[in-house]
């Protein structure tokens, strides 16, 4: 009886769901062409992209898994025989929660404090030469970790743990919103190509080739060099640039749906082209999609930390690539502010990629066992 | 009451492929009457699904064209009016049913959604007015416990079931006309009544005209009204189920008759046509079916043949019956096919 209840309450909601999502899109639009207006810095440009990037979760991911709890169980079942995934999935959650709350827990990452420079982290001991201020001479000291720097600090005597956790705030943000961007584009060109067909799909096609073939680095290079190294700028042009594999693929699984023939009974019973993009070609490639989506963030977490490394990372930003560069020029004084990012970074993208597995095993029908 | 719902005029469609033109349809008149079954029969690849996707602009294209004739539909072309008015008639006046009940649903909605989407699309209904009367059309076509069974997925149904939940989305706007592209050939023999009792049901409740394509005389006989006969794109008998069952005139017609079990005949083999249907990129000249005809004549492959009416709804295209009829022409039938 409740179950009925429930279902009768959620189809309600489930027509208005656009309805929602557009409404606050438009909204979201509203408060950014004022904040140009005005410029008034309402929200920093990230802050859009939060709203942005909640939204579209809600509406599109959250919201069906907990109307269609039946099949989100299903999912859940068959995603947890993977162990390791389940692992990747905890490891993920642990990492959002540090994003969200751990910055207002540790000190600023940005704090320099040259007296505490190159501490260890907490166990280890190491010799350094220290400039002794009493006699005027470099002596060698023993420095022990302390538990005030539990990770240890940096060659400026910034806080290793500090920065780890502004750093897993930048990655996730890159790697979550550039995903974000690029699966969309990259779904609905798959999808117009194959379902227009004809000139559209050689067109679509081509240039989606062009696109594969431009060296990425190079394109992020030079909008760098154009707009500034900017968080918001390098998302842009990773999400701009990164939906070349989706659209092949979302492409190819939409031509086996097109000769099917629900596609041309929905046809036949009214449904407009939009609709039968939209409402019945979208939803059966979204499992693809969402393997695809969570197999590529890794890609993109490691691309922005690439940036970040080589200098070309928003300098206003503590990103673990950002730290690993610090690090690789103290390797032989301070062997841990490399080490520490590099472990996360390989967790991290360990993590999506043992999740992405189970999820596509979920998904795959074939892998009933 | 010969008022003419549907009139397909002289509906020529062709597939333009890699090995040449087929004329998969090549000149086709008929006429779709209120209430009335009419059964489109012929063997595969004879152009009764490509007749049948035309009237609704569902070919294909590339590589199919509809090259000329006319479907008027109340007095409107189907040819000629815009998409927007024809996704207006699809589903709401005429509605389809297809061959294959597994892939004729789409796998990621549930069978009230996808019974509930033309109800939203046309009648503006919303989602709670829609899946109510879903619910009702659900029974209506016999099936059990429709309450529960509107939230499950097609891949839970069995073949059967599935067809009655396209006969139920097809029905949901109350169409004037039901298309259905051979409903039962993919199904058991047993469900295969059942689904034709449900169609039985359909035109006596609700008047409703039907145009039933099939390829198994065995079917017609049970729910025809009047019969089309397609043999290679071109119509090759029109009549009545009486007429085409106890006087065939077509060769054609008799020979497809020859090939059914007769239970009060002492008949131990059936009769094959022999020969394979023809191919459409090249047909033969004159007759389609003079290369398979028992009683071809040497005009057979040098003309044409012609329309000769029996009776007021009997005509035949064949040369046997040759003879000066004049046509009735109360009927919308009487288009020539030249």
């Amino acid at each position: 009886m409740t179950e009925k209840k429930s279902g009768q309450i959620s189809d309600r909601f489930g027509g208005r769901r656009n309805l929602v999502f557009f409404s606050g899109l438009l909204a979201l639009v509203a408060v950014i062409l004022l904040d140009i207006y005005l410029e008034a810095q309402i929200l920093e440009p990230m802050g859009y992209f939060y709203i942005f990037f909640a939204l579209v979760a809600t509406c599109y991911a959250l919201y069906p898994l907990y109307v269609n709890r039946r099949l989100t169980r299903y999912y859940w079942e068959r995603t947890r025989r993977h162990r390791l995934s389940v692992l990747g999935l905890a490891f993920i959650i642990f990492l959002i929660a540090v994003a969200l709350i751990g910055p207002l827990l540790t000190p600023d990452p940005t704090k320099v404090n040259f007296d505490k420079k190159n501490t260890p982290p907490v166990g280890f001991t190491i010799q350094q030469s220290v400039f002794d201020t009493k006699t005027d001479q470099l002596v060698s000291r023993e420095t022990p970790g302390t538990w005030q720097h539990p990770l240890g600090t940096d060659e400026k005597g910034r806080d290793m743990l500090a920065m780890l956790v502004s750093g897993a705030r930048v990655s996730l943000q890159v790697g979550l919103l550039a995903t974000l961007m690029a699966i969309f584009i990259g779904a609905l060109m798959g999808v117009m190509s194959a379902y227009l067909g004809g000139w559209w799909d050689n067109a679509l096609m081509r240039f989606t080739d062009v696109m594969m073939t431009f060296p990425f680095f190079l394109l992020l290079v030079f909008i760098i060099f154009i707009f500034g190294p900017s968080l918001a700028f390098i998302i842009l042009a990773i999400g701009l640039t990164g939906w070349t594999g989706t659209a092949r693929l979302v492409r190819s699984e939409t031509l086996s749906l097109r000769t099917r023939e629900f596609v041309m009974a929905s046809k036949s019973l009214g449904a407009s082209g939009a609709r039968i993009i939209f409402r019945h070609l979208m939803p059966n490639v979204i499992s693809s999609i969402i393997v695809i989506a969570t197999l590529s963030i890794p890609g993109i977490i490691l691309a922005e930390a690439a940036l970040s490394f080589i200098g070309l990372g928003d300098p206003t930003v503590t990103s673990w690539g950002v730290v690993l560069n610090a690090g690789q020029r103290s390797l032989d004084t301070a062997w841990w502010v490399a080490v520490e990012p590099g472990i996360m970074l390989f967790l991290t993208v360990l993590a999506f990629n043992f999740l992405g597995d189970g999820i596509r095993d979920a998904f795959d029908p074939r892998s009933q066992q | 009451m010969n008022h003419n719902l549907l009139e397909v005029k002289n509906l020529k469609t062709y597939f333009f492929t890699r090995n040449g033109v087929v004329q998969a349809v090549d000149g086709v008149n008929l006429a779709l009457r209120k209430g009335e079954n009419l059964c489109l029969v012929g063997e595969s690849g004879c152009g009764k699904t490509a007749t049948a996707l035309s009237i609704l602009r569902l070919i294909d294209s590339p590589p199919g064209k509809i090259l000329g004739g006319e479907i008027l539909f109340h007095d409107e072309d189907l040819l000629r009016c815009p998409e927007e008015r024809l996704r207006q008639i699809r589903g709401r006046e005429i509605a389809m049913i297809f061959q294959d009940p597994q892939s004729s649903l789409n796998p990621v909605f549930t069978v009230g959604d996808q019974i509930a989407e033309p109800l939203k699309l046309h009648l503006k209904l919303n989602s709670k007015e829609a899946l109510e009367r879903a619910r009702e059309l659900m029974e209506q076509v016999g099936i059990p416990q429709a309450d529960e069974r509107m939230k499950d997925y097609p891949h839970q149904f069995s073949g059967g079931m599935k067809q009655r939940v396209m006969i139920a989305a097809a029905l949901s706007c109350d169409p004037e006309i039901l298309i259905a592209d051979e409903p039962t050939t993919a199904l058991d023999t047993t469900i295969k009544a059942q689904i034709l009792d449900i169609f039985h049901d359909l035109k006596q409740a609700r008047n409703m005209s039907i145009l039933f394509i099939t390829h198994d005389m065995g079917t017609v006989a049970g729910i025809a009204d009047r019969i089309v006969v397609m043999y290679g794109g071109k119509i090759a008998e029109v009549g009545t189920t009486f007429d085409i069952f106890d006087q065939p005139a077509h060769p054609y017609t008799q020979g497809l008759l020859t090939c059914l079990p007769n239970i009060s005949a002492q008949q131990q083999r059936l009769t094959p046509i022999p020969g394979t249907i023809p191919s459409l990129i090249d047909p033969p000249s004159g007759c389609i079916f003079h290369p398979r005809c028992p009683k071809r004549m040497p005009i057979c492959d040098q003309e044409d043949p012609p329309e000769v009416f029996i009776s007021d709804e009997h005509r035949v295209v064949c040369q046997l019956y040759k003879q000066p009829v004049t046509s009735p022409g109360k009927t919308g039938d009487t288009h020539s096919a030249q």
